[in-house]
Order: structure tokens, then sequence, then C-alpha cells
């Protein structure tokens, strides 16, 4: 894929990533509040912390005056941490202010994000929210109070839709209406969910279901109805017998031999008058395998069993 | 962005050949004709496509040069493989492949699952390789065809194509068996009349050999059962209609004669190969080499770096002027790392850490010393990033992997 990244997304990362002065790469010792969002599973992953200046009188006031953050990702996720970042620090916002910055604030400042890279910016604007959160625990102040939906906060218990990445579907239903998504695909590009193995994407109670009850569309009729296979014709002609022949003459026979000689065989499968089988030990690596199978192996139950029998070696 | 560019993605696409260019321009200018047609200028015309079929003929080991058809690539080719056997035997159904196939394959395979065949995919192990065994239990009575390719465009993994259609062709000589052969031909001799007698269709592509994008091969060996896949004309004896790609199927000819002549120096691109990733090894702590214990193709690493992301690597080395690939999620376009390394189930440590590279015989030795030189810096940068990196140990955090498993479990 071309990496339609803009001037500014390239710059952030570069200067990220070659560790320029200013940039915001690392954690605050002792901060105020720390959130993470992603996980190694999931291809990305960032850490976010925040150290404010103290409101000694009310804490609501306190304002956020550095911000630094911890990623795992590819160039987009870095350049949106890195951007996040530095908004937070040039407009030294209170945590509740802090609140509001979304994700497409981050993708403006960035000049824009592939739409496939959108969730790169959704996990800034993700882990901000978690850290805000903690600050707000450990600050005292009333969690209700920073008009975060009480959801938000239970979002991570509740029912699993979309396995691949471990997104809930209290999470989901906040972020198709947060960001307005419209489509299965859109909301692949937002938040990944059922990007990847996509079987959450119909299910019952899956992703559509999910975009269908929001948007209050109907399912209407496009569930397309896929030629069943043909069902396996099953000619139950196998020769129980003839299979438990063979077996008894390779275990008494063959085996007792090749043993002798410091080797063994294992039988792979017996299909008919088809016998596949790996010789083992100093049998495996010798040089006269092919004619051991042969002689050996296929004489004696061509001779006791069956002379139609083949052995093929596997 | 003046940089000069080093170019370490040939299992991707390579550079057209300078001896492959100059001889298929006259089939650009003057030598237009039509090969089909009876007046004596297109004689000529016609001469060259055979000459370049039996070059072609020659890299294969094909036993005669009927067997040898040009498509428009590997992609064409597999197509025409997979529906042109399942054609010819229309009472079987049954199609067995791999999971670490490329998508004009095993997409090819899952569509022909949706219209109503069955299909075994058989797993690969951790090192990416095969289990006869899976094989032989998934052959059936209405197999019809199973392909399994010759060499992994990702990890560089080597299939024994050799045994494995021997197997098929022991159990069932209707079955049809195909490999696709578009990373190994020019890479590892081939030899279809003597050392691969049981392989019904090879398929392969001209641009990874230093031909041009849009041509390739088949081969289809004589008395297989086999349905043609393009009609609508005569060319080809029949078996791939469509007025032929004159130019570049001549060059395609120029080079499988030179990729020929080049093989005995696959020595040197295993030395080259062995230097980088012992020099990466060195230098780079927690670095895996998918496939590492396979025989694998003398021109392809794929590197796994643990705990950070392949796309920030490329693009780190892309500002250097280095061209690579990587599996990871956030470089295919799709969320998920590539279907081969989860096939291999690789640790999603790293998994999403790949970095592939693959040279060819223009490689030179100064460039693999570049990349040495510039990748453990890019990749220590990254990892200084990365929450799952304790850079004051230089080794993943503490507990980073329960948290991994736990996410795994949930």
């Amino acid at each position: 894929m071309p990496w339609d990244y803009s001037d500014k997304t390239r710059q952030l990362f570069l200067d990220a990533v070659s560790g320029k002065p200013g940039t915001h790469l690392g954690a605050i010792e002792e901060p105020d509040g720390v959130g993470r969002h992603g996980s190694i599973a999931c291809g990305d992953a960032m850490e976010f912390s925040l150290r404010v200046d103290k409101n000694s009188d009310d804490p609501r006031q306190d304002r956020i005056v550095e911000a630094r953050y911890m990623t795992f990702g590819c160039t987009s996720a870095i350049a949106s941490s890195e951007a996040l970042c530095r908004m937070i620090e040039e407009k030294r916002p209170t945590p509740i202010e802090a609140l509001k910055i979304r994700n497409a604030d981050i993708t403006d400042y960035l000049d824009g994000l592939p739409p496939q890279k959108l969730h790169c910016s959704v996990m800034g604007a993700e882990a901000l929210q978690a850290a805000v959160v903690d600050w707000a625990k450990r600050r005292g102040v009333d969690v209700d109070e920073l008009g975060i939906t009480p959801e938000l906060l239970e979002e991570d218990e509740g029912r699993v839709v979309c396995r691949c990445f471990n997104l809930t579907e209290p999470y989901i239903r906040r972020k198709i209406k947060e960001m307005n998504l419209r489509s299965l695909p859109e909301v692949a590009s937002a938040i990944k969910a059922g990007g990847a193995c996509s079987a959450c994407q119909h299910e019952p109670g899956g992703l559509q279901d999910i975009l269908d009850e929001i948007h209050g569309k109907d399912r209407g009729d496009d569930e397309r109805a896929r030629p069943q296979p043909p069902q396996e014709k099953h000619t139950e002609r196998t020769p129980y017998q003839l299979a438990k022949e063979i077996e008894r003459v390779v275990e008494n026979q063959v085996r007792p031999r090749l043993q002798r000689d410091g080797g063994d065989i294992e039988i792979v499968e017996i299909r008919d008058k088809l016998v596949y089988c790996r010789l083992l030990g100093v049998c495996a690596t010798c040089a006269g395998s092919v004619q051991t199978l042969r002689f050996v192996v296929e004489d004696a139950l061509r001779q006791e069993v069956d002379a139609d029998i083949r052995v093929i070696s596997v | 962005m003046t940089k000069p560019v080093i170019y370490l993605d040939n299992n991707a696409t390579t550079a057209v050949a300078p001896e492959v260019r100059e001889a298929l321009l006259p089939f650009l200018e003057s030598q237009y004709f039509n090969p089909s047609s009876s007046y004596d200028p297109a004689r000529a015309v016609r001469d060259a496509m055979e000459n370049a079929r039996e070059s072609v003929g020659r890299i294969l080991g094909a036993g005669s040069l009927t067997e040898v058809i040009f498509t428009a690539g590997g992609t064409e080719g597999n197509n025409a493989a997979l529906s042109g056997a399942l054609a010819a035997n229309p009472n079987r159904r049954h199609i067995i492949t791999t999971a670490v196939e490329h998508p004009a394959v095993l997409e090819v395979a899952r569509e022909l699952e949706r219209r109503g065949y069955r299909l075994t995919v058989l797993p690969v192990d951790k090192s990416g390789q095969l289990d006869a065994r899976d094989l032989v239990h998934a052959l059936a009575r209405d197999t019809a065809v199973v392909s399994i390719m010759h060499a992994n465009n990702e990890t560089g993994a080597i299939f024994p194509v050799d045994e494995l259609s021997r197997i098929v062709k022991e159990t069932d000589p209707t079955i049809i068996f195909h490999t696709d052969a578009t990373q190994s031909v020019g890479k590892l001799p081939i030899d279809l009349s003597d050392k691969l007698p049981h392989v019904d269709i090879l398929t392969f592509s001209g641009h990874k050999l230093h031909a041009p994008k849009g041509i390739g091969a088949m081969y289809v060996r004589r008395g297989v059962r086999w349905r043609p896949f393009m009609l609508g004309g005569h060319q080809e004896r029949g078996r791939r209609a469509g007025t032929e790609n004159v130019a570049f199927a001549v060059g395609l000819g120029v080079a499988t004669e030179l990729a020929r002549a080049a093989l005995p120096d696959e020595s040197e691109l295993v030395r080259l190969q062995r230097k980088l990733e012992r020099e990466i090894r060195a230098r780079v702590t927690h670095t895996l080499i998918n496939a590492e214990e396979a025989p694998r193709l003398p021109n392809t690493t794929s590197f796994a770096f643990e705990y950070i992301e392949g796309e920030g690597i490329l693009f780190a080395l892309g500002e250097q002027g280095i061209c690579a690939s990587s599996g990871s999620a956030c470089t295919s376009g799709s969320l998920d790392p590539s279907h081969v390394l989860k096939a291999m189930a690789v640790p999603f440590t790293a998994a999403h850490g790949s970095l592939r590279i693959s040279t060819s015989r223009y490689t030179t030795e100064q460039e693999i010393d570049t990349l040495i030189e510039i990748l453990p810096g890019v990749v220590a940068s990254l990892r200084r990033m990365s929450p799952y990196w304790d850079q004051s140990r230089d080794a993943p955090k503490e507990g980073v992997d329960v948290m991994v498993q736990d996410k795994f479990n949930s």
C-alpha cells in the first residue's frame, strides 16, 4: 500500500523516531493521569501520561502542562501520538477541556489521514480520555462531572462483539454514534472492529445489526444465498477387515524386521488397498528406503493380505 | 529525495534486465506483425515467439515445446490452472491447497468453494512447513486438483513439491497437481522432465525474474486433462486465446536465458543472505527469522522484530532510500497481519514487526552492508517508543508476555 501520508504526518513521525528535541516520547515520572488504549495483539497500542499544574482551590481548574506517550504502531499511530501531545501542550487545557479533543481534531492537526488509518487517531483520543478519567480518580473529581457517559467507564465489561480486537458492544455503539459511522468499511477504518476476520460483521448481534439498529435501517434482503456445497456421498466401502489385516502384518512381520536394523515404520493411513507409510529411525535416512518399502513392506503385504496392495512412502 | 534507491523487494517485482529491454524493443517498433498472419514479415515474429518458448521450456526442463503456454502472468496462470483442471474433471468436486498460498491461488480456491466445490486448506507448522501426512489424509476419491506452491513469497520457505506431487500421483494419477512457481523459477533449478515428473501444471510470472510485468508462462504436461481458461482464438494451439504479447514473450525468453546462466551464482546470494542474517541478529536482540528451520530461497529473509510495528520500519527505511516490504497489518491495507505469518502461528509480539528483504542478482554487497548499518538504529528507535519495551534493560517489559497471553485467552 502506498504511503499517502501528509507532509505533516511524515515529519512528526520522523521527528519522533529521531528523538528530535521538543518531541514527546516517553512516560512522565509520577504522572497525574495515565491512560492506555489498544494492545500488542491488535497491532497498535498507546500509553498516554499527563502532568497538571494543580489548582489548590479547585482541582477542576488544574491545567495540563505536560503530555507524553509510548506507542507501538505504524507511522500514523506514532504521528497521531505526537500530534496529540503537541495539541495539548499548546493549549494547556484543563483535563475536562481536553476531553473535547476528538480524533477528528488529531486528524486535522495531521492535515488528514488515509481512511484506513483513522483508527490511529481514534486510539489517541481514547488513551487521552482514559488518562483524564485516571486523573479524576486521583484528584477526587467526581467522574460524573466529566460529562462522560457512564457507559464509557463500563464499556470494557460489555459483550465482546469483535473478537479479533476485543471490542465490546458499548464501546462500538459509542464510537458509531460519536463518529457517525454508517457502514461496515467505515467502522473497520475508524475503530478496526470487523476489520480482521470479519466474522462479527454479519453474525446475529454483530456490527451490521448494531449499525442498523442505531441508524434505524431495515435489514433488507441482502442475505446472499450461497450455493450449498454438495453433500459428500459417503459410499462406506472401507474394508475394515482389510485394514486390520494390514495392520496385523505390519505389526507382526514388518516392524520386527525393521526394528532389528534400528528402524521402524509408521502407518499414516490405509485407504482400501493403498497403504501410506513412513519409515522411521535409521530407515528414514537410509538411501535404500524406497527399496525397503517396496521389497520389505509391499511384498509382505501382497503375499499375506492382498496382491493388489500398493505402498506409498510419505 | 536524491538518495540512490537500494532495492530489496525483488519478491514483489524486479528491474527489467537491460538485455531483456533491448531484445523486446524491435517488437514494439518494426516487428509489429501479428504472428498469426500468413505473409512473410509475420514469420520472423512467429519465429521469435517460438525461440522464446524454447528458452522458457529450457529453464523448466520441459519435454516438449507444446507444453509451454504464454500467459499474462502468475495470477492468470493460477486462475487457469485451477479452473481448467476442474473443468476437465467435472465429476470431481474437491480441491486441496495450503494456507500460505499466494492469493492468486487461495482466493480462487475460496471462490470455487463458494460455487460449491469442497476445499481443504492444509496447515503449516511454526517453521512454515507442510506435513505430508496432512496431504495424505486430505486426498479424497473426488479430489480434482492439488495446488501447492514451490516457494513462499513472504518467507522464502520451499515446499518439497517433488515428494508431495509423487504422493498425489501415486495415489491417483487422475488428480491434477499444480504448483505456483512464481517465486522459484530463476531462483531454484527446476527440471520437470527429470526431478519433478509428477507435476502436471506449473505457473510463473516474468516480472519476478527481470522480464516486464504482464507476461508469464504456464507449463501443462502433455496428456494432462485440462481445459483452456481464455477462449476465443486459436493462439497457443487453442490453449490460450488472444493475440500474443510478442514483445514481452520475447523479453521473457531472454530473461529466462539470463536467469539460467546466473543460477550457478546463487551461492553469492546465499552468502549475502547469511551475512545479513548473522549481522542483524548480532546487532538486534529479540529478532526472529520466519521459517528459519525450513529450506529457503537464497534471496529471501523475513525478519520479525518483536514489540514494534513493521510499517514504521518500512517508512523509516524508505526515508533512507531502502525499499523492502512487511507482512504487518498496517502495510497490507487490511487490519490483519499477513495470512502466511498467521498460518505459521508467529507470535503476535512479532507478527506485526515483520520485514521482508528480497534480493536479486543485481543486489550488491555494499547495499546489504548499508542495510546492516541502518536497520539496527531504526529498530532501536522504534523500540524506544514502544510501551512494551524497557529501554533501560534493552528487553521487553516484564509481564508483557503475560499481558499478551491474557489478551489471547479473553
